[in-house]
């Protein structure tokens, strides 16, 4: 299980560009990124190399974040690669709530972040565990990769 | 627990005779002595010994806040500028300031109003009362510091702002009871959780807020942050100042000194007195003050009066808690709608934060509003759907409290502008 930081923000132009500088100030490195938007207001998803550290420096800058479970999985690198795991997810009746990609540094294959329900995590890390080819990482893992 | 058990507690029909009495030479007075008064009444063709009964104050005239800036600076005092010894001023948001003048009299009754009010919510003459509303010109910060004074409890005349400073006084000098605006209770509690101070580990037990409406729903917020019992005081400097009415430990309306004031309930529009229970605009009459008398002044804030009997034993009738202010009112397509409706709706949905702004617009013919809600931490969800439930439910909810559709914005936490003294709720845009 991967934490993801996710902050609430306004939709507007220098919102973005406050949160980013606030952790380059404070080194902070971002492995992973995803924003969803609607018309007033969007969610910033991160995926820091250093969490705690990371909810520490934007709580000392007024910014609220919260904390959520996510899963990682590497796949492979070509066509139907995704597919074989959404396929797994689908047959459990899981439904993926929102997904992004990450990107290694050390592997070939593609790595992909998803949340589905809290109710269905665990079902979900088993099914995948289960799927061959589908390596499901853990934190350690995932920020070495 | 009472200050002046013989007045606070006197019955019903012996309090009437007193106010009678007092009302018939208090009118006598502002014939004889104030030209403003005397033209009024020979305008409606009314003499003072028209005056017979308590409901033939229904016959004279009102007084409102453009009649004291008309009579800027001194001209509806009764008495010599030797004979008054404070003068205070309410902030002027249009033009002039409104003054008001105290005689030693008045200010010895101001005293006393205020130690009533003080222990009616609680307060003793071991309390340490750490009063951060405003002193100077403002009645606030001096009205209750006469009254802690007159308590003989001990007094820390911080006056406001400097919320550091507050804290650090409230921790170190022991303060067990506090008098500020409610918002500004709401920011001390936010700050004390920002600081990681734990409320139970100061000695503070209550809270005096006044100057500003705010709701049940506000009170049970402060109570539960800050520990403490929470009592809704009244006043305004054109009657005397805080303390013309006060939350006993019922805390379910307001005993308004009627020794000293009569209050009544009118229709803003016609004018008319309404039967008690009504809502409507205040209006009090002081029957004691010397230095500037007030007749039938239209306090233009919204309430009801309350005349059932207290439980506490006082006699005095109560109003309830202010609805809001008849110049707050926003008129939105043709519905009146009062930010305190707003603030409610928000605080019963509980998640949020009782930080929010209204703001209103014209949009073509059409006025638009939209409530700008800031986000807190138990309502963010990383989900766009559930926030966009959330401002669907906020939505509902607001339109089936005041009937009108508005536009849910959720803002950044701590986005709005924190207010130390007044909040400014509301930002009407519309040009008309």
């Amino acid at each position: 299980m991967i934490r993801q930081v996710s902050i609430f923000m306004e939709n507007h132009e220098g919102r973005l560009n406050n949160l980013l500088k606030i952790l380059a100030e404070n080194n902070i490195n971002i492995r992973s990124l995803n924003i969803a938007e609607t018309m007033d207001y969007g969610i910033v998803r991160l995926i820091l190399q250093e969490t705690d550290r990371g909810i520490e420096v934007l709580k000392k800058h007024d910014i609220m974040s919260t904390l959520t479970p996510v899963l990682a999985a590497e796949i492979s690198d070509q066509a139907g690669g995704l597919s074989i795991l959404v396929d797994a997810l689908t047959k459990e009746k899981i439904n993926i709530i929102y997904a992004y990609s990450f990107l290694p540094k050390k592997t070939d294959n593609a790595i992909i972040i998803m949340r589905v329900e809290d109710e269905v995590l665990k079902k979900a890390v088993a099914t995948l565990e289960a799927v061959p080819g589908i390596n499901l990482l853990n934190r350690e893992t995932l920020l070495l990769i | 627990m009472y200050w002046n058990k013989s007045y606070e507690c006197m019955p019903r029909e012996k309090l009437q005779e007193l106010q009678l009495e007092r009302l018939k030479r208090m009118v006598a007075r502002i014939y004889h002595d104030v030209p403003f008064y005397r033209n009024k009444f020979q305008e409606n063709g009314i003499m003072p010994e028209d005056v017979r009964s308590l409901s033939d104050l229904q016959k004279l005239p009102f007084t409102t806040k453009v009649d004291l800036r008309d009579n800027y600076p001194y001209g509806l005092f009764t008495v010599p500028l030797e004979q008054i010894v404070r003068i205070h001023a309410s902030s002027g948001t249009t033009g002039k300031p409104t003054v008001v003048g105290y005689t030693r009299n008045d200010i010895a009754t101001w005293s006393e109003l205020m130690a009533r009010s003080l222990v009616a919510a609680g307060a003793r003459p071991h309390s340490v009362i750490q009063n951060a509303y405003g002193y100077g010109l403002f009645t606030g910060g001096l009205g209750v510091h006469y009254g802690a004074e007159r308590l003989g409890a001990s007094i820390i005349p911080i006056s406001g702002g400097n919320t550091a400073k507050q804290i650090m006084i409230m921790r170190d000098f022991g303060s067990t009871v506090m008098t500020c605006t409610p918002s500004y209770a709401i920011y001390l509690a936010e700050v004390l959780n920002d600081m990681d101070i734990d409320p139970e580990s100061l000695k503070l037990q209550i809270g005096i807020f006044g100057a500003e409406p705010w709701s049940e729903n506000i009170r049970k917020d402060i109570e539960r942050k800050l520990k403490i019992k929470a009592y809704d005081i009244y006043g305004l400097s054109e009657i005397m100042g805080p303390g013309v009415a006060i939350e006993c430990e019922c805390q379910n309306g307001l005993h308004i000194w009627e020794d000293h004031f009569i209050p009544e309930i009118i229709d803003p529009v016609t004018l008319k007195v309404l039967p008690h229970g009504s809502q409507g605009e205040l209006v009090i009459t002081t029957i004691t003050k010397e230095g500037i008398p007030i007749l039938r002044y239209r306090t233009r804030d919204i309430t009801r009066i309350i005349d059932e009997p207290c439980s506490c034993g006082r006699t005095h009738l109560r109003i309830s808690r202010l609805q809001g202010r008849t110049d707050d009112m926003l008129i939105i397509r043709g519905v009146n709608v009062f930010p305190t409706q707003i603030e409610s709706v928000l605080l019963e949905i509980g998640e949020v934060e009782p930080h929010y702004q209204i703001v209103v617009r014209r949009d073509g013919s059409l006025d638009t509003i939209e409530i700008k809600v800031e986000l807190s931490e138990t309502m963010f969800s990383d989900k766009i759907s559930n926030l966009e439930k959330l401002e669907r439910r906020i939505k509902d909810r607001i339109n089936s409290v005041t009937g009108i559709n508005a536009k849910i914005s959720l803002v950044e936490p701590k986005s709005l502008p924190r207010s130390e003294g007044k909040s400014q709720r509301v930002i009407d845009l519309r040009k008309i």
